[in-house]
């Protein structure tokens, strides 16, 4: 690729990078910093480490934050682990099924666990039936254990991330660097804690930094658990007042400057070692086939984790067809009802129909940018390739709720964005924006990916026979990376119709909502809202169950698609 | 007693059979080598030997000792990757310590010990050095230097030089050579290259399709080939199909073949073939002597390469077999085209089994 080209793709990326992310979250920093009169100030972000209740707010996200990342990296070592080293039956389908919870929405999840961990939920009820609890006085699990609660359905979600971060960099670890260590007198349980982990590192920090971020700035699952001191929450709590209010901003402004910071010790960790340069495998298989009852141990290990995982949304799934679940240990009566209901219902259909115009308008954007991206990384020569490289990963460093802010404030009349607001205050075209920027980074890893992959002589073999560029980019170069760019457009596109804080934000209409925010409207709506909104949430997994293993089975194995 | 010893190994990978019954010993303070073309199970059998992967059926004995059922890492055979495996986590000196540290030895002799090894491998003062800030031939050497601290019974070396560069390949030799042979080490040395094999070996076994196929001194290999796949892959050798006519005095074998009567001798121990028999014989390109032009020519020169040192001849027979010559410090060079006639002592012509 010439320079020039390569110089142009980078303007043009940046310029979009500058206006669609750098900009607004430039603005919510600015804005937490600027008092009445324009001048520069402290003043507010003083204000939330003094005030106790947004004291107590940041503090709880943080501990949410720590507290979900050590418990999903309890259950993702192990597995990455077990399925380095060993082979046992269905390990293929079993590999790709424990990833599908990534995708199961954790606040569609937490309804779940609140029909059964509720006062009158299924635990009481089961405790009850055993004798072991008085009917009179039951125990309000969620009451008690909310922050538990919600650490548990992150760590469950997201513990995928660090699974196959963790489990990349093991595929990438030359087996000779175990072997060595086994040959000059090292046990196996000395070799995991001095060889393997250390080597490890580098995955553990890729994917902890991500997890961290995620569950410290979530915003969906307090939401549904009503636990409001947190510092998300009171964010959006703010929203309503936010003309006359500041301290939503300095709130913001505080999560985003912690969130980076987390974001680039962990990049200068990585950095300083050298790991990443470890020599490659030889193509020597090392996994040991595990026969007989051990084998089947690991196939029950695995699927144990994934029915947990899913537990909460079989909850879901359950509530979803019951005609009346209170007070029992399962619904007593089923009925297909709600589905239809749902699909009578006015919030639903729309719902869908703009998710999915907005989710597709997203990932095709980032197809479009993540291509041009990695090919100026991979292919180009041109200063500043390691920076954009940098750059288009920062959206990791961004919580959702950050950006969500910084489109709000910006689509405001007379502002910056405003444009963007079509007829109506339609919010599609922010929507797709903030989606496509917040995934961008998946699609990038994985044309990256793809690209470091296909060997550069295939492309010049193509040029050097006579075909312009264009003709080699159709007939050469994107059949090879197809796979790769179908599995980050997959799960980009998996991810927007997900999406919590971007959807609660910044859809305002009913007529406008994506899927996740007619959720939350329905379980607000009294009657069979929660059933509904059961039904609604159960026809969203279903259908990101099948476009996960779709793009996991595509290209999942190569495991870069959620390295930073 | 063999110091290493190998009985009726098999070693299967779900359908294929990687090792085939392959029983060998190796004696104290030998270095023996393990040579053969890739897939041919000579690194497998070696990680059957350090533990690594376990055998199918069959035993491993060290020093008579039936070690097969244990573990690598109470074994004392000390390997050498072919990628050489150091941990990038770790600087020189903490690379090398590692095993001593393993078996607890005192702070204060591991560091003692740790520069001895440095300094056998040629490398003092390397202690503190990063594993990313040193060359190929260096970290050859440290990986060397990290095996052999340990003192193990042997030693056991995977391709070592195969990363290597061919200037570098040469000075390790001789280098890795006299480490093993100073520590009275027994070696093990796995390798494709058969340049490195004659060049080191006290003893070697060439390998094929997961069996052993002959084991001996390199003189005795090349020298005296008892199957034409060994004949072949050690060095480069004419092999011509063949009719046995007679026997003749001093165990010699007359055969006619296509390009004329030969008479060779047997090395295949037990085997003595009749007449009428189809063999093969095998004649080195260097054991051939070209002389040009006068009389009646049996060939034609179809190829002259020369080398310098040595001249090689591509000649087709009147019969229509190529014949592959070469002469040492050739005085003149025959031309393209010219008739030939070949000489050769029957010592130097190999009758093989088909």
């Amino acid at each position: 690729m010439n320079a020039r080209k390569a110089i142009i793709l980078t303007a043009a990326v940046a310029l979009f990078f500058g206006v669609f992310f750098l900009f607004p979250v430039l603005m919510v920093l600015g804005e937490a910093f600027k008092d009445k009169g324009g001048g520069f100030t402290f003043a507010y972000v003083i204000q939330i480490f003094v005030n106790p209740v947004y004291l107590e707010g940041l503090w709880n996200a943080l501990l949410l934050g720590v507290t979900s990342t050590f418990a999903a990296l309890l259950i993702a070592f192990p597995l990455a682990l077990l399925t380095h080293r060993y082979y046992f039956p269905l390990k293929g389908p079993l590999s790709a099924l424990i990833l599908v919870p990534l995708v199961l929405p954790p606040f569609v999840g937490a309804v779940g666990v609140k029909q059964m961990l509720g006062v009158k939920g299924a635990l009481n009820a089961f405790l009850e039936k055993l004798g072991m609890m008085d009917p009179a006085a039951p125990v309000d699990w969620l009451g008690e254990g909310r922050f538990w609660g919600i650490v548990i359905m992150n760590a469950l979600h997201l513990y995928p991330i660090l699974y196959m971060n963790i489990a990349a960099s093991l595929a990438h670890l030359d087996p000779a660097m175990e072997e060595a260590a086994q040959n000059l007198g090292c046990s196996p349980w000395r070799r995991l804690r001095r060889i393997t982990m250390p080597l490890t590192m580098p995955g553990i920090f890729a994917g902890g930094a991500i997890v961290f971020i995620w569950s410290f700035t979530e915003l969906g699952v307090p939401l549904v658990f009503d636990y409001s001191r947190v510092a998300p929450v009171q964010i959006y709590d703010g929203l309503k007042d936010l003309e006359s209010n500041p301290f939503p901003y300095a709130l913001v402004a505080v999560m985003l400057i912690i969130s980076s910071a987390v974001f680039l010790l962990s990049k200068a960790l990585l950095g300083r070692s050298k790991l990443g340069t470890a020599p490659r495998p030889k193509g020597r298989q090392s996994e040991k086939r595990l026969q007989g009852w051990k084998g089947w141990g690991l196939t029950a290990v695995f699927l144990g984790v994934f029915l947990l995982a899913s537990l909460p949304h079989m909850g879901v799934i359950l509530l979803s067809v019951a005609t009346d679940w209170y007070g029992t240990i399962l619904p007593e009566q089923f009925t297909g009802a709600h589905y239809d209901e749902a699909l009578g219902h006015p919030l639903v259909v729309p719902s869908i129909q703009n998710s999915l115009l907005y989710a597709s308008g997203a990932m095709l954007v980032d197809l479009v940018l993540g291509l041009a991206i990695a090919w100026v990384i991979v292919r180009s020569t041109i200063r500043g390739r390691a920076l954009l490289d940098a750059l288009v990963m920062l959206p990791l460093a961004v919580p959702g709720l950050v950006l969500a802010f910084g489109y709000l404030a910006l689509s405001q009349e007379g502002r910056a964005f405003s444009f963007l607001v079509g007829a109506n205050g339609n919010p599609a075209l922010l929507l797709v924006m903030a989606y496509a920027v917040r995934r961008l980074p998946y699609v990038v890893r994985a044309a990256v990916a793809g690209l470091q992959q296909s060997n550069v002589t295939l492309e010049e073999a193509a040029l050097s026979l006579g075909a312009s560029p264009l003709r080699m980019m159709r007939r050469i170069a994107l059949p090879l990376l197809a796979a790769n760019l179908l599995a980050g457009g997959i799960l980009a596109f998996a991810f927007a119709m997900l999406e919590v804080s971007d959807s609660l934000i910044l859809a305002q209409q009913a007529e406008h909502f994506p899927i996740t925010k007619a959720i939350y409207a329905l379980l607000n709506t009294l009657g069979n809202g929660y059933e509904l909104a059961s039904a609604l949430g159960v026809w969203a997994m279903v259908f990101l169950g099948i476009s996960i293993v779709g793009a996991v089975s595509l290209a999942g194995k190569r495991g870069g698609l959620f390295r930073m | 007693m063999e110091a290493i010893c190998a009985d009726s190994v098999i070693k299967d990978f779900g359908e294929v059979r990687a090792l085939d019954e392959v029983s060998l010993g190796i004696d104290p303070g030998e270095l023996f080598f393990l040579l053969g073309g890739s897939g041919c199970g000579k690194t497998t059998l070696l990680r059957c030997i350090a533990g690594l992967e376990e055998p199918t059926s069959g035993r491993i004995l060290f020093e008579g000792k039936d070690v097969t059922d244990l573990p690598t890492h109470k074994r004392e055979a000390a390997m050498v990757f072919q990628s050489y495996a150091l941990w990038p986590h770790m600087t020189v000196g903490q690379n090398i310590a590692f095993g001593l540290e393993e078996r607890k030895v005192p702070r204060s002799e591991i560091s003692d010990r740790v520069r001895e090894a440095l300094e056998m491998v040629q490398m003092p003062g390397f202690e503190d050095r990063g594993i990313d800030q040193m060359s190929g031939g260096q970290q050859q050497r440290v990986s060397l230097a990290r095996a052999l601290v340990v003192k193990p019974k042997c030693l056991l070396l995977d391709e070592p030089l195969s990363n290597l560069d061919a200037q570098l390949r040469l000075e390790m030799r001789s280098e890795i050579r006299r480490i093993v042979k100073e520590n009275g080490l027994t070696g093990v040395y796995v390798t494709h290259d058969q340049a490195e094999a004659l060049s080191m070996a006290d003893r070697l076994a060439v390998m094929d399709q997961g069996k052993v196929q002959q084991v001996g001194s390199p003189e005795k290999v090349y020298r005296n080939p008892e199957s034409s796949l060994v004949a072949s892959f050690i060095g480069e050798t004419n092999l011509l199909a063949a009719r046995v006519k007679g026997l003749e005095s001093g165990g010699l074998v007359a055969v006619e073949t296509d390009a004329g009567n030969f008479s060779g001798r047997l090395t295949l121990e037990g085997w003595s073939p009749r007449e009428g028999d189809e063999v093969a014989i095998s004649v080195r390109p260097e054991a051939i002597r070209v002389t040009g032009g006068g009389g009646e020519s049996q060939g034609e020169v179809l190829q002259t390469t020369y080398l310098g040192e040595i001249i090689q001849y591509r000649i087709r027979m009147r019969s229509g077999v190529e014949v592959q010559a070469s002469e040492m410090n050739p005085r003149s060079v025959i031309e393209q085209g010219s008739g030939v006639s070949l000489e050769f002592h029957s010592e130097d012509v190999v009758v093989l089994r088909e």
